[in-house]
């Protein structure tokens, strides 16, 4: 199979996963779930072998589509796989099928409609990472929001209505300031060249004024910032994640909060490089502020889905500091980070989800001593609570260290632009908050007094054992070996630095050489 | 005048009227038959595919000249106009069924197909008339309490204020330009002469009455929630489809100047907002879609600030977008014995359980509605705020698209009573009926041909 027809199965197959389950009569569970389940294997191991048939040393697209749809717009059907989302198209094709069977005992009420929004949002969150046409990424965007709105509404908790209503309007008023900008943007590039075209080549090409720029980086970084999220933006962030099923927070966390970060990296930041270079010093300030004031409220937090929804912000947060760096390293540290939060924050959610189904209560206080009780579970929550705090070997250390080597060399000798040294110093700060959080957040829920709701509990079954195990053994790869993922991000890291701190021509044709092997090891 | 090209170019309408005089007869030889519905369905799709085979060919001409023109966009939007009514005949087979109610639907659709085609002030009018009054009736037509006489009455009085307004705007047009040729009102547009000034804003002012701009907009949320369902379906898709086809043929491809893009853009906004407002607050579906459909009246009059040639191009696009999910969601809504419990959206609350497939209907609608894509209502949306943009009126697309913002909410609500919510035990929805099904499936596969291929749309218009 050639790679674009492949790439195409891989975003169309979850579409026609839900469409199939529309057909399958009621009350035919079981299928629906294998029905989900395997479809999802397959197309991970789809996207799998676009992964490792993906060449580091090319510029540009690969597996490229590009058919012309709306052409009186200038619209056209364009995906494709490049250095900016090959890593996030291979940690969505891998959640998938782990969410799914994480839900298997967990929704028990509708199933059909569960699976098929879970394709849904599946096939909206491919879409947003392979689109190479802006309108399309607009549809993709938006059209996230409607499965993860009914996912959090039908199967979400006590105040599940007033959690997914303040997402999707949270999420909407950024789109809205978003799809103001697209337009502007678009009939700028049409005045230019005088065809309209909303591919994203084009787009880079636009040479919009300065005066106009900081306003179209304004409304893309609002949207890009709600989704996120970054402080203060990201009060939706909570709400939505606590009242979440399982499977909604691990989704949420896992990839639809890096659609913020990617959007940043390969749309707002690019487009508008002028504004984006005097707005450097604000976005790593925001950035820190994040990572610090997330991990505040992440050490107070009493429901232990909070505090990793507040830890999801404090990470997120070194991803934009990395982006905001223009340092190589840096930027290459924020999208090993990307990756990293992807796993480590799906594991640590499906495993308060797991103790929730056993225990029924989120409560941090009423828990303790679970490392007697549930030893297996214990030893998985230990390692994702250490690669969330960054320990070396697992993928939270390459992402976090990077970053912050990125920030300092920002900040003491700059490229183009400087950061605040303060912003660094305080972002390593946030690694020790990390610590204590996480550590302490362990400790109390795993050692000292034996405290377990509602009874005895039996530790984790074989399904939920293999899960895990699964995401463990990715966190360790991307941390032992980060460089087969590095050498595929390199060229787009290398662009995407020249695109904002270089001069304003579209940099992808100076940088068809070999890989050099300074890449940070 | 050539025989020929009366019979041709006036297809769709001949249709029609051979429709009405049919069923006329129907009426009278047999009291109250059965094949009513089906006669004027089979009349409404014939006059739709004569349109549309009119509009494929691009058959262009001029039956009556000055007076009755046929382009093919003008074809294509009496053919989409034409095509959004079978579903509404459709649905109306519980409520009616059979009787007056025919007749009457097809005299206003002759109507608004002769809004299409017009070209001087006195076919608009005709137009116009020919449009409004048989919903006088319809609206009374669903009788079933005092306040539905009070509000087809209050219809009936500031309609005829509309007319009254539209009447004196075109006399003072002939007197300032000494013509009744649609062309002139493009020309009065820029001109500083008072009297053609006045005459402007009276004939538009007339269209913001008829299509319910705030603050002429009162009668809107009455007259639907007095009306039956196929009665409002009908009033808020293709009334304000016939009534913005006409200000679209009005406006022509003239450039709308200063002092009127103030009025042409605050009156819109404010229904955006207003209509978006209100509609968070209301009980009734209907008055739900009253007040949702001033806001999308103002979103229309919006495209009218877009530059002259797209402008009708993205008047009709968005009226189909929007009608084809507007009657989507009419048609999907379950039966209820008692129209006052049909009409409560407190009763949608967990229609998801008991019917799942009219539940997802009207929810995409919703959303459509909404402007959410990849549904129709956005790619329409976008349109006219393209165009907007690309006028150069870049302050007016933000803050329209803030207002359009506002109406999220409450689409979301009905969504949220529809799958949210546990199944009520005392809803009592009884199972749709097949034909309305019929219309609503009608309605799906009109709304994925408009989701799919917009362009194949937009190159027509």
């Amino acid at each position: 199979m050639a790679d674009a027809t492949m790439l195409n199965v891989v975003l169309w197959l979850p579409f026609a996963g839900m469409l199939a389950i529309a057909v399958v009569p009621a009350g035919r569970d079981g299928f629906v779930r294998g029905l989900t389940f395997w479809t999802m294997v397959v197309q991970f191991f789809l996207a799998a072998m676009l992964y490792a048939r993906f060449d580091p040393a090319a510029a540009g697209l690969q597996a490229a589509t590009n058919v012309p749809w709306i052409a009186d717009w200038g619209v056209s059907y364009a995906v494709g796989l490049d250095g900016y989302n090959i890593l996030l198209v291979l940690l969505t094709a891998f959640l998938g099928p782990l969410v799914t069977a994480g839900a298997f005992s967990a929704i028990t009420k509708q199933v059909k409609l569960f699976y098929a929004m879970v394709f849904l949002i599946q096939f909206a969150m491919l879409g947003t990472f392979l689109a190479q046409d802006l309108f399309l990424f607009y549809l993709f965007w938006e059209a996230m929001l409607i499965p993860m709105f009914l996912m959090i509404g039908i199967w979400g908790g006590e105040r599940r209505i007033y959690a997914t209503l303040k997402f999707f309007l949270y999420t909407a008023f950024g789109s809205i300031l978003m799809l103001a900008a697209i337009i502007w943007l678009v009939w700028w590039q049409w005045k230019g060249t005088g065809a309209l075209s909303f591919a994203f080549a084009d787009l880079l090409k636009a040479n919009v004024p300065v005066g106009a720029q900081f306003w179209l980086l304004g409304a893309f970084g609002i949207s890009f910032a709600i989704k996120v999220p970054m402080v203060p933006l990201h009060t939706w962030l909570p709400d939505a994640h606590v009242e979440a099923p399982t499977a909604g927070s691990v989704i949420l966390a896992g990839v639809l909060l890096k659609m913020g970060t990617y959007g940043f990296m390969k749309l707002g930041l690019p487009l508008f490089p002028d504004a984006t270079r005097a707005a450097v010093p604000l976005l790593a300030a925001l950035g820190t502020l994040s990572i610090v004031y997330g991990a505040c409220l992440a050490l107070v937090q009493t429901d232990i889905k909070k505090i990793i929804a507040y830890s999801s912000i404090s990470h997120l947060g070194y991803v934009v500091l990395g982006l905001a760096s223009l340092d190589l390293l840096g930027i290459q540290g924020a999208m090993m980070q990307m990756v990293s939060h992807g796993l480590v924050a799906a594991g640590l959610f499906l495993m308060v989800g797991m103790i929730y189904e056993r225990c029924h209560t989120r409560e941090l206080a009423a828990y303790g001593g679970l490392a007697r009780v549930v030893p297996v579970y214990s030893v998985f929550f230990v390692i994702l609570t250490l690669a969330s705090v960054g320990l070396p070997t697992t993928s939270g250390f390459t992402g976090e260290f990077l970053v912050l080597m990125g920030a300092f060399n920002a900040a003491w000798k700059p490229a183009a632009v400087a950061i605040p040294i303060g912003a660094a110093v305080l972002a390593v700060t946030g690694v020790v908050l990390g610590a204590l959080y996480m550590l302490w957040f362990a400790q109390r829920f795993l050692f000292g007094a034996e405290r377990v709701p509602h009874g005895p509990v039996a530790d984790l079954n074989l399904r939920e054992k293999s899960i895990l195990a699964i995401l463990v053994a990715a966190v360790f790869w991307l941390g032992l070996f980060p460089d087969s993922a590095m050498k595929r991000t390199e060229l787009a890291a290398r662009e995407y630095q020249e695109l904002v701190a270089g001069a304003r021509a579209p940099a992808a044709t100076k940088l068809t050489g070999a890989v050099p092997a300074e890449a940070a090891r | 005048m050539n025989f020929t090209a009366v019979s041709i170019a006036m297809a769709p309408e001949h249709l029609l009227l051979a429709g009405i005089v049919t069923l006329l007869i129907l009426e009278i030889a047999a009291d109250d038959s059965p094949a009513a519905l089906p006669l004027s369905v089979l009349f409404v799709a014939a006059a739709a595919g004569a349109a549309a085979w009119l509009g494929f060919t691009g058959w262009t001409g001029a039956p009556f000249p000055g007076q009755f023109v046929l382009t093919p966009p003008a074809a294509f939007a009496k053919a989409i106009v034409l095509a959004l009514a079978v579903p509404v005949l459709l649905m109306s087979k519980d409520d009616f069924g059979r009787g007056a109610f025919y007749p009457l639907l097809l005299s206003s659709l002759y109507g608004v197909c002769l809004l299409a085609s017009a070209e001087s002030f006195l076919t608009l009018f005709l137009g116009i008339e020919l449009m409004s009054i048989p919903v006088y009736v319809l609206v009374l037509m669903g009788f079933r309490r005092p306040e539905s006489a009070e509000a087809a009455l209050k219809y009936l009085v500031l309609s005829g204020t509309a007319s009254a307004a539209f009447l004196m705007g075109a006399s003072l047009m002939y007197g300032s330009t000494g013509s009744l040729s649609l062309a002139s009102f493009g020309a009065a547009l820029s001109s500083p002469d008072l009297l053609a000034r006045t005459a402007v804003v009276m004939v538009m002012s007339a269209f913001f009455l008829k299509a319910a701009i705030v603050p002429f907009h009162g009668w809107a949320p009455d007259a639907y929630e007095a009306a039956s369902v196929p009665s409002t379906a009908y009033m808020a898709v293709l009334v304000k489809a016939g009534v913005l086809v006409a200000a679209a043929r009005v406006f022509g491809t003239a450039h709308v100047a200063e002092p009127l893009v103030g009025l042409l853009a605050i009156l819109p906004l404010a229904s955006m907002v207003w209509g978006n407002l209100a509609a968070m607050r209301q009980a009734g579906l209907r008055r739900m879609v009253a007040y949702s459909s001033i806001a999308h009246a103002g979103y229309l009059f919006f495209a009218f600030l877009g530059d002259g040639p797209g402008r009708f191009q993205a008047v009709v696009f968005y009226l189909a977008a929007y009608g084809v999910m507007n009657i989507l969601a009419f048609a999907a809504l379950p039966w209820h014995a008692q129209d006052q419990e049909r009409d409560r959206l407190e009763n949608l609350k967990g229609l998801f359980h008991t019917h799942p497939f009219a539940a997802l209907l009207i929810g995409m609608a919703m959303l459509s509605l909404a402007g959410i894509p990849p549904f129709p209502g956005f790619v329409a949306k976008f349109l006219i705020f393209k165009n907007v943009m690309s006028a150069g009126y870049a302050t007016w697309a933000v803050l329209g698209l803030v207002g359009s913002y506002l109406g999220i909410y409450f689409y979301l609500r009905v969504i949220q009573f529809m799958f949210m919510s546990p199944r009520e035990a005392a809803s009592g929805h009884a199972p749709s009926r097949g034909i309305a099904m019929g219309a609503s499936l009608l309605c799906l596969a009109g709304s994925i041909l408009v989701a799919v291929l917009p362009a194949s749309f937009l190159a027509r218009l």
